[in-house]
């Protein structure tokens, strides 16, 4: 979630209103903000819509607030003048990173909180809408050290510039492996033989994108009055979008903005673009929606509150907004114009039967039989490692769903079976009470090959000092007896229980279950020295033979 | 209590020992005239001053035991009187043949000298430059006697010091400054004394044999306890604890949600653990370049690498991500990766469940449905934060449902499984739903608390997976920490705990 910060009196005199923390906090949700922390002027404030970039700026939020509060409604626009240059496109762009949209900003002083606004906005259309500047990046120079007209090429990685914040020259390459940004940005370009950079006609790098701004005419600084933005990436209508949002942002701020011609090798784009698009929605169909009753004239009022423009069934959607996808986009901001506390809630009226899932039952009755044998039920992670689930038991891997991109150890696999979970619970508890009887039942998954099996398993084990076969298996005898389970108990081995002193348990020529005597050289891998006997049903088993029956 | 209650409560210690305390005051002596254990002794002094029927007092006593010397007298005598032996005949002995004859040693010959003429009872004379020693009348009187000190000697040992009579007390004085005599020792002792309310019980006779203890198969058996009474016991007496068989809490609390979904006529729905990204994210409309399908955000399974999913269903979600297809959506517009949408994942939403039953072909509408699901997702553990947790989520499909049958639904959740009266429903955003909602109620100690999401399904989402539009509410709450706040806890983790004693003494309900 994107959060920005800024002073509440900065937007108050954007917004041309005085606004208290108290009413920010009651007009953020129409934003899908909330507010994240207050001191004193300053505010930091988050956002849940991760798909609606022009908000991420004091400048957006007081645009948006302007129409809620009625300042300024209706569909929003700036005026642009030409300033006559051009960005020329290199057509070798065209498989590295083709689009580019710039534009000119002049007539006001950065100073150093708008600086630090801007920068704030760069980040947040670069990282989060640019995918980490894979898809857009942008860049901000102080547009009187270029000499237009400006190329955006790719160029060998030999080429030598002074990388922002450096002394000396470095090559491309160089940067890609010495440089902070060059290591961290390295894999976007890793497939390319060339890259892209943009240069001025006296062959001046203003900047290597989408990595980093050149010393000499990238550094924007305290002071500065005209600036030149440009917006680089794969995707057309970002880099578009992000270019638009920029502009409007500076816009708000008393920039005047010059637009510059993009020159393709196949077309010319007017940049910033400020395309708006119509799409077309009207009252019945926001109504069937919303369960609203709006008219058209309402509508109309609660859409240019939202800064759209609205007109016989035809919305225009601001320059500055990509979200807008479908027809439904409009309903809701329909509704959030018109407050979700403002409708009446409506109950549903279709007479439908709850069921739980079908194994519920049977599961729920051999939780409650084991309770009735005195055994505390646990809860636990469903994931585990290798290392519980096998080594500590001796037991071979019988076949495991692994994490690849593991975070801890300790969480590195889903369990395949839970008698080893229950025994790091004992032997996390050695210094409380026994005897210890302790059960769970859940979810286990086994991988046979490249196919994955969800099997609900149970699990119960007891330890105290005089825990033997004979007490597991009455319990399990009595547990399976109830569920009306018809069973046979047949030898068995297994690394982690005494030779001699385990069973399986057969229910109609199947394997299901297994039980016996803890193996003491297991006991002393969890550190345990009271004797445990343990059992693990396979419950999705049993209830499978059951059913059939 | 009357006092005919309180003789009938009394434990069969209390009885046995009851009587003997006007007899006996310590411990000791009432352990070995009951014949009870010291420790039986005492609990029953103990449960008797809780009665206020005894006083127990806890004192500092002083013990006189023989000291060396005192042991080795009692055996061969006192020197005085062995001294007097040798002067039995009235002869006129010299001082210094006097150890020779008596066997006594020097030290002992000198405090006899001082001691006996002390007493009168011999005369040391000047003879010939020579001293000598002779027994007077007072000293053969004496000497036919028994000494008040070899009285003493004789008693039983330990005693107690402030039990000695008066005369006891001034030989215990007079022997206590002789060399290694007596040994005096300080000890602190349990020792009981009736009170008022003691007597009464006395005089009222706690004799055994009127009293059923405990009823044993014998008693029974023989009707002997239609002829006497109960003992009463103290009820309020503390007891060890006990910890029987319990469900684990959190998942009771689980358990009880089902019911409440089922009862609210919603059916149960689940999938697999191990899901593909296809039914994870594209088929919700999530974007293949959305933020929260990052490597950092889900954890992504070694084997299987890639699922099974009909061919048919990834065209039909593609070209809605594409270009929207038949949705009236533009999409997003951009290039679907058929090959990632297979890629398997540990499932990071239970909304996969409800895809899943949406493009099931067995989708009944109208229809309710809700999952009580294990998630996944690459976080670090904190108090409010765990890689592994539960969601619920479903949805209720039905013709011309809205936002504000949306905003109903929301209110009923939060009544029915928060308790909660007063929320608020704010816009929300969730790629798969337009218009989204989200629901905070007012907890008591914490101010408004998020618990969960809503929305309607997008027509990206329905359209393709059934064929058709209809309306679908789709809502998720945050089930974990509901639960947290139905039990009390503040920390995650307490969900999933393995310790012990915390599991034992939770409370279920």
């Amino acid at each position: 979630m994107p959060t920005i910060s800024f002073s509440l009196s900065d937007l108050n005199k954007l917004l041309g209103k005085r606004l208290d923390k108290d009413k920010l906090e009651k007009l953020l949700p129409c934003a899908k903000a909330e507010l994240e922390d207050v001191e004193g002027d300053d505010i930091s404030v988050s956002f849940n819509d991760t798909n609606c970039p022009y908000l991420w700026s004091v400048e957006g939020l007081a645009r948006l607030f302007k129409g809620v509060l009625n300042v300024s409604t209706g569909l929003y626009s700036i005026k642009v003048s030409k300033s006559g240059f051009k960005v020329v496109v290199d057509r070798k762009l065209s498989k590295i990173r083709p689009f580019i949209s710039c534009f000119i900003a002049k007539g006001k002083k950065v100073d150093d909180y708008l600086l630090k606004q801007i920068i704030q906005l760069q980040e947040k259309l670069a990282d989060s809408f640019g995918r980490r500047r894979k898809k857009v990046s942008i860049g901000v120079y102080p547009s009187k050290k270029i000499e237009f007209p400006v190329s955006y090429k790719a160029v060998s990685p030999s080429l030598r510039f002074v990388p922002l914040g450096c002394h000396e020259e470095l090559s491309l390459a160089e940067i890609l492996k010495v440089h902070p940004k060059g290591k961290e940005f390295a894999h976007i370009l890793e497939s390319f033989s060339e890259y892209p950079v943009l240069m001025d006609s006296k062959k001046n790098v203003l900047s290597f994108a989408p990595v980093i701004n050149s010393e000499l005419t990238g550094k924007l600084d305290v002071g500065d009055d005209e600036l030149f933005f440009d917006a680089t990436g794969t995707d057309e209508d970002s880099v578009y979008l992000v270019a638009n949002i920029f502009a409007a942002a500076l816009a708000d701020r008393g920039f005047k903005i010059e637009s510059l011609v993009m020159e393709y090798p196949s077309k010319r784009i007017v940049s910033p673009t400020l395309a708006v698009r119509r799409l077309k929605v009207n009252s019945d169909f926001v109504n069937r929606v919303v369960g609203s009753d709006f008219g058209e004239r309402e509508l109309k009022g609660l859409l240019e509150r939202m800064r759209y423009g609205y007109s016989k069934g035809v919305v225009v959607i601001p320059f500055y907004r990509g979200d807008i996808m479908h027809p439904v986009d409009i309903a809701e901001d329909a509704a959030i114009s018109f407050g979700y506390d403002n409708f009446g809630a409506l109950s549903l009226s279709s007479y439908t039967v709850g069921k739980p899932l079908p194994e519920v039952h049977f599961i729920d009755s051999s939780r409650l039989l084991w309770v009735g044998l005195g055994y505390q039920e646990v809860l636990s992670a469903i994931l585990s490692n290798k290392d519980l689930l096998y080594d500590k038991l001796n037991v071979s891997d019988f076949g495991t769903v692994e994490i690849e991109n593991v975070m801890s150890h300790t969480y590195s696999c889903v369990r395949s079976w839970l008698l080893p979970v229950l025994l790091d619970v004992l032997s996390k508890n050695r210094h409380v009470d026994y005897p210890q009887r302790v059960f769970e039942e859940g979810l286990v998954s086994v991988r046979k090959g490249d196919s994955v099996v969800d099997e609900r398993h149970l699990s119960a084990v007891s330890a105290h000092a005089s825990a033997s076969f004979t007490e597991i298996k009455q319990a399990v005898g009595f547990v399976l007896a109830a569920l009306g389970v018809d069973f046979v108990v047949e030898e068995f081995e297994m690394g982690c229980f005494v030779p001699g002193r385990a069973a399986k348990i057969v229910v109609g020529k199947k394997q299901v279950g297994f039980f016996g005597e803890v193996h003491p050289s297991v006991l002393e891998n969890f550190g345990l020295l009271v004797p445990v006997v343990g059992c693990e049903i396979n419950l999705s088993l049993v209830l499978e033979y059951k059913s059939k029956k | 209590m009357n006092i005919k209650k309180l003789a009938e409560s009394l434990h069969p210690f209390e009885r046995r020992v009851l009587p003997l305390i006007s007899k006996y005051r310590f411990l000791s002596d009432l352990a070995s005239a009951s014949g009870l254990k010291e420790v039986e002794v005492m609990r029953a002094l103990q449960w008797l001053q809780n009665k206020k029927a005894v006083e127990v007092f806890t004192e500092p006593e002083e013990f006189v035991d023989l000291d060396s010397n005192g042991r080795k007298y009692v055996k061969v005598g006192l020197p005085e009187r062995r001294f007097l032996e040798v002067l039995k005949k009235g002869e006129e002995i010299p001082v210094s043949k006097l150890a020779e004859k008596s066997g006594l040693n020097k030290d002992e010959v000198n405090v006899c000298l001082g001691l006996l003429r002390q007493k009168g009872a011999i005369l040391l004379l000047k003879k010939d430059s020579k001293f000598v020693v002779k027994i007077t009348e007072k000293g053969l009187k004496l000497l036919s006697s028994e000494f008040p000190e070899e009285k003493f000697l004789k008693g039983v040992f330990p005693r107690d010091v402030a039990s000695l009579s008066k005369d006891e007390r001034s030989v215990f004085d007079l022997l206590k400054k002789r060399k290694k005599m007596l040994v005096v020792d300080v000890k602190r002792i349990k020792s009981a004394k009736l009170t008022s309310l003691g007597k009464k019980l006395v005089d009222l006779g706690v004799k055994d044999e009127t009293i059923v203890d405990s009823l044993t198969p014998e008693i029974l058996r023989s009707g002997d306890w239609k002829k006497k009474n109960f003992r009463r016991y103290d009820v309020t007496i503390n007891v060890p604890k006990f910890f029987g068989g319990k469900l684990q809490s959190y998942r009771y609390f689980l358990d009880w949600v089902r019911s409440k979904f089922v009862a609210l006529g919603f059916q149960e729905m689940n999938g697999p653990i191990v899901e593909s990204d296809f039914w994870d994210m594209d088929a919700l409309f999530m974007p293949q370049f959305h933020s929260a399908r990052d490597i950092h955000d889900a954890y992504y399974v070694k084997r299987p690498k890639f699922a099974d999913i009909p061919s048919s269903l990834i065209k039909k979600v593609k070209a809605a991500h594409e270009s929207g297809a038949n949705t009236g959506s533009i999409g997003w517009r951009y290039s679907f990766d058929v090959e990632q949408t297979k890629r398997c994942l540990l499932r990071t939403q239970g909304t996969a469940c409800s895809a899943r039953m949406i493009g099931s072909g067995k989708l009944e509408i109208p229809g309710k449905y809700f999952g009580i699901t294990r998630s996944f997702r690459y976080d670090v553990i904190d108090a409010t934060h765990l890689p592994d947790f539960y969601q619920t989520e479903g949805f209720v499909v039905e013709e011309g449902l809205s936002l504000r049958h949306l905003i109903g639904l929301l209110r009923m959740f939060a009544k029915e499984f928060a308790d909660a009266d007063e929320i608020r429903i704010v816009p929300g955003y969730f790629p798969f739903t337009e218009p989204s909602a989200e629901l905070f109620a007012k907890h008591s100690k914490l101010g408004w608390v998020e618990l969960g999401g809503a929305g309607i399904f997008r027509p990206e989402v329905v359209k393709p997976l059934l064929g058709k539009h209809v309306s679908i509410i789709a809502w998720g709450m945050g089930i974990d920490r509901i639960g947290m706040f139905k039990l009390g806890l503040t920390d995650i983790r307490q969900l999933f705990s393995h310790d012990l004693t915390f599991l034992r003494e939770e409370r279920l309900v």
